[in-house]
């Protein structure tokens, strides 16, 4: 019979994670403040951007944008006010 | 996507409903990024890669708003918590043909690779991690099997945060931990010498960090005696073949990134082309062949010349770079002042020294801006010495004056400048915003004269090649070995 060995593991060490439910969802987008965050380059979010406030003349929109990796965060005080926030990545 | 998720899980874990635009093909990567974020279930908008813009947006409009409004799912209102499958220390047990089977396993990944992929390995046979060989391998360094993988130092890390001498290691992308033992598995796996493992250890220091959507690579270098000590090359053909030290050690950074960090083709690492030098090759540096005055790159990073350190070196985008004349041309340009180099720099029939990096200049930022990493032969930076540069940072001055370029010029390079958030931000030499300045104002294309670095190795035969530099990439990329052993 075959001599058995043991391997160590190579692999790393993930830690249990918490998860949490979604946001509860808007009634309606009408009247509300909706932030467009935008990352990277703007392929298709000009397009969105325009569509979006074409389309919808009713929400309050706040673009927010850089061609970094990391969003624009909310201040404080859009925190406060913000009712969703459209995330485009695109990188 | 990376850097999206934790803060649109800061928004949904505050209230604030969110819907992420991102490629169908970067579904698996937005899952698994959700999940260790805390929020598996993000609602997720797939946008086209080819359709024009306003007929993209048209298709699914509706489905953002949908996104933001349908109340949610029985599924999306849950909490709880993910149980890694297994954490244990011995992975397999059975006989040596079998670890084989096991070990070389792979898994077919759908579009966009269409392939099957090594579940553990590089794609290419490994030694088996035994508990013996694994403990053989552990006498390579003093610190303990169970020890995590902590910095050894303040590091800045690819986020852009600081993180203090202690912190454990998160590998890259997974953000998984790992121990002293873990690594040592995977140098046996690349074939790796016990004396090896403290190289192999500062690697893991540097969380192996892959890229994601473009063309990146990293190789190492190692700079100190340590790579005397190990037998490692610094010679003709360092970044090829044949030298065991070398090739095993840059093979650990693949295999520690697909082990370690949970790095996988096409799931979480999107490198369109990929690249020989994703994590596949190590050298050192010949610190008997710098000039005299010029640092190696120990103590250009703070360490002493005595004090060994890896360089973990990324490039990005402009891949590896070759010279733009053959040997024989450019010991004609030197040696007699003949040939085209000599005609383009004005110095026909002039002997050297030249200072040869003048030719390459236009070649640098033909198509992206940001500093360089010169590796250059012994002989070539002897040249530079002779020609005038008594040291490296000479060099540096020089490049950094060489890289202006006006305005006009610098925006039609295609890749925004992220040091200064591309032309939302402010131009750094002026204070002010891009839009203000005239379209004949001279920028600087490299960050500042000490984000260019030059590694001199390599044989006799006149070359040099040249990527982007660490600092343009955002990267700290020196980590000792000595700390290590």
């Amino acid at each position: 019979m075959a001599e058995k060995v043991r391997c160590v593991n190579p692999t790393g060490i993930s830690k249990v994670i918490e998860t949490f439910p979604l946001a509860t969802r808007l009634d309606t987008v009408k009247g509300k403040n909706i932030c467009m965050s935008i990352c990277g380059e703007p392929d298709i979010t000009i397009a969105l951007e325009k569509k979006l406030k074409s389309d919808y003349t009713n929400v309050n929109w706040n673009v927010k944008k850089t061609y970094g990796l990391f969003p624009l965060p909310l201040t404080d005080e859009e925190f406060k006010t913000t009712d969703a926030v459209i995330q485009g990545v695109l990188w | 996507m990376w850097e999206q998720l934790p803060y649109i899980a800061k928004l949904e874990k505050a209230g604030i409903p969110t819907v992420l635009i991102d490629f169908e093909d970067q579904f698996n990567m937005v899952k698994q990024t959700a999940l260790r974020s805390g929020i598996p279930s993000v609602r997720y908008v797939h946008a086209s890669r080819t359709l024009p813009g306003p007929e993209d947006v048209d298709t699914w409009m509706d489905k953002i708003i949908d996104a933001l409004t349908v109340p949610l799912t029985e599924k999306e209102k849950e909490s709880g918590t993910w149980v890694p499958a297994s954490n244990d220390r011995i992975i397999f047990e059975g006989t040596m043909d079998e670890a084989e089977e096991f070990f070389h396993q792979t898994e077919y990944i759908p579009h966009p690779v269409n392939a099957p992929i090594a579940k553990f390995t590089d794609g290419l046979p490994v030694r088996i991690p035994t508990e013996e060989r694994v403990a053989e391998m552990l006498k390579g360094t003093s610190h303990k099997p169970d020890e995590l993988i902590t910095f050894q130092s303040e590091r800045r890390r690819w986020d852009g945060k600081k993180y203090a001498k202690g912190n454990p290691v998160l590998m890259h992308p997974m953000n998984w931990t790992t121990t002293v033992e873990r690594v040592a598995a995977c140098a046996v796996m690349a074939g790796c010498k016990p004396e090896y493992l403290p190289a192999v250890l500062a690697i893991a220091e540097s969380g192996c960090y892959i890229a994601s959507t473009h063309t990146f690579g990293q190789w190492l270098c190692v700079s100190g005696p340590y790579a005397k000590e190990i037998g490692m090359s610094s010679g003709c053909g360092m970044l090829g073949p044949g030298n065991v030290a070398n090739s095993t050690i840059g093979r650990t950074y693949e295999i520690m990134a697909r082990n370690l960090g949970g790095a996988i083709p096409g799931v979480n690492r999107m490198t369109s082309l990929g690249s020989p030098f994703e994590g596949s090759r190590c050298c050192a540096e010949n610190a008997d062949g710098l000039p005299p005055g010029w640092k190696g790159l120990n103590e250009e990073s703070d360490y002493k010349k005595d004090e060994s350190i890896i360089m973990v070196v990324p490039h990005v985008n402009d891949g590896i770079r070759g010279v733009q004349f053959s040997p024989g041309g450019y010991r004609a340009f030197q040696k007699s002042g003949h040939g085209g180099i000599a005609r383009k720099l004005g110095v026909k029939g002039k002997p050297g020294p030249h200072n040869w990096l003048e030719y390459l200049i236009p070649e640098f930022w033909a198509g992206r801006e940001g500093a360089k990493t010169i590796i250059m032969n012994p002989e070539m930076a002897r040249h530079l010495y002779d020609y005038g540069f008594k040291s490296k940072e000479e060099v540096y001055e020089w490049l950094w004056k060489k890289s202006y370029l006006p305005l006009k010029d610098y925006r039609n390079f295609s890749w925004p400048d992220l040091a200064t958030n591309g032309w939302l931000g402010i131009e750094p030499t002026s204070g002010k915003h891009w839009k203000e300045l005239p379209e004949d104002y001279m920028v600087p294309v490299a960050e500042d004269p000490y984000a260019f670095c030059i590694v001199v190795g390599g044989g006799d035969e006149e070359v040099s090649h040249q990527i982007s530099s660490h600092r343009h990439l955002g990267m700290d990329p020196f980590y000792s070995i000595d700390a290590w052993r």
